[in-house]
């Protein structure tokens, strides 16, 4: 199955891109996909991470489906 | 009569709080909040912003806008909302996001407004990034986690 990463802001300069085709073989959860991000750019650990798949804040053990887009971002700072 | 908008240009404060103005209110209570120059750190240093970018992950950010605006409606006697948040570029002093809140009657309009911008600075997915003479920081928010259905 194939998914979109998103970053913003912080998570983007981290990663260098904002957006990431990841291709993934076995089932998977949101948590373990973004643990698995982290250990491929390890300067994220560094940051209080939030995560939302399809537009919405979700549960970390969100099954990821084929087509999803996980979103990955540090706490937010609108306002 | 609700909204919730993302602009890139300038907002006009005062068009968003009289672009709808309910026959069955008395008050509407409008929060302006704008680009800071001096912030005042946690080591009692002052930093000194020369401008603001702000980034949103606008489908996202708006949906959850739209969240906070329903969820106020159930927990305030109000009867409408507007939230427009600027992104992009903002010179020190340019409003970065209005919160627009009518009621029949102010008090309920003032604690609507307040948890709108508590709740807004929390869980809607916007950052900015403080630019200095020196560098520049994406300022990270408070929240440790955002309650999931």
């Amino acid at each position: 199955m194939v998914i979109q990463a998103l970053f913003f802001g912080a998570t983007a300069q981290i990663i260098g891109t904002r957006k990431n085709e990841i291709v993934l073989s076995h089932k998977i959860t949101a948590s373990q996909l973004v643990e698995r991000i982290i250990e491929d750019h390890p300067q994220l650990a560094r940051h209080k991470l939030l995560f939302a798949i399809n537009e919405e804040y979700a549960a970390g053990d969100t099954q990821i489906k084929d087509g999803d887009e996980l979103a990955i971002f540090t706490a937010v700072s609108g306002g | 009569m609700d909204f919730a908008e993302l602009t890139t240009t300038p907002i006009d404060i005062t068009s968003v709080a009289r672009r709808v103005i309910p026959p069955e209110c008395g008050a509407t209570v409008t929060l302006d909040g704008y680009a800071r120059k001096f912030t005042k750190q946690k080591n009692g240093a002052t930093r000194e912003t020369e401008y603001l970018v702000y980034e949103a992950y606008e489908a996202m950010a708006i949906k959850e806008m739209e969240k906070l605006i329903a969820a106020a409606k159930e927990q305030f006697a109000i009867s409408h909302v507007c939230i427009v948040h600027r992104t992009g570029r903002l010179e020190i002093g340019e409003t970065s996001v209005v919160i627009s809140v009518a009621a029949p009657h102010r008090r309920a309009a003032f604690e609507a407004c307040e948890w709108l911008i508590k709740e807004l600075k929390r869980t809607v997915p916007i950052w900015k990034k403080e630019v200095y003479s020196g560098g520049e920081q994406w300022i990270e928010g408070d929240s440790a986690e955002i309650k999931t259905e």
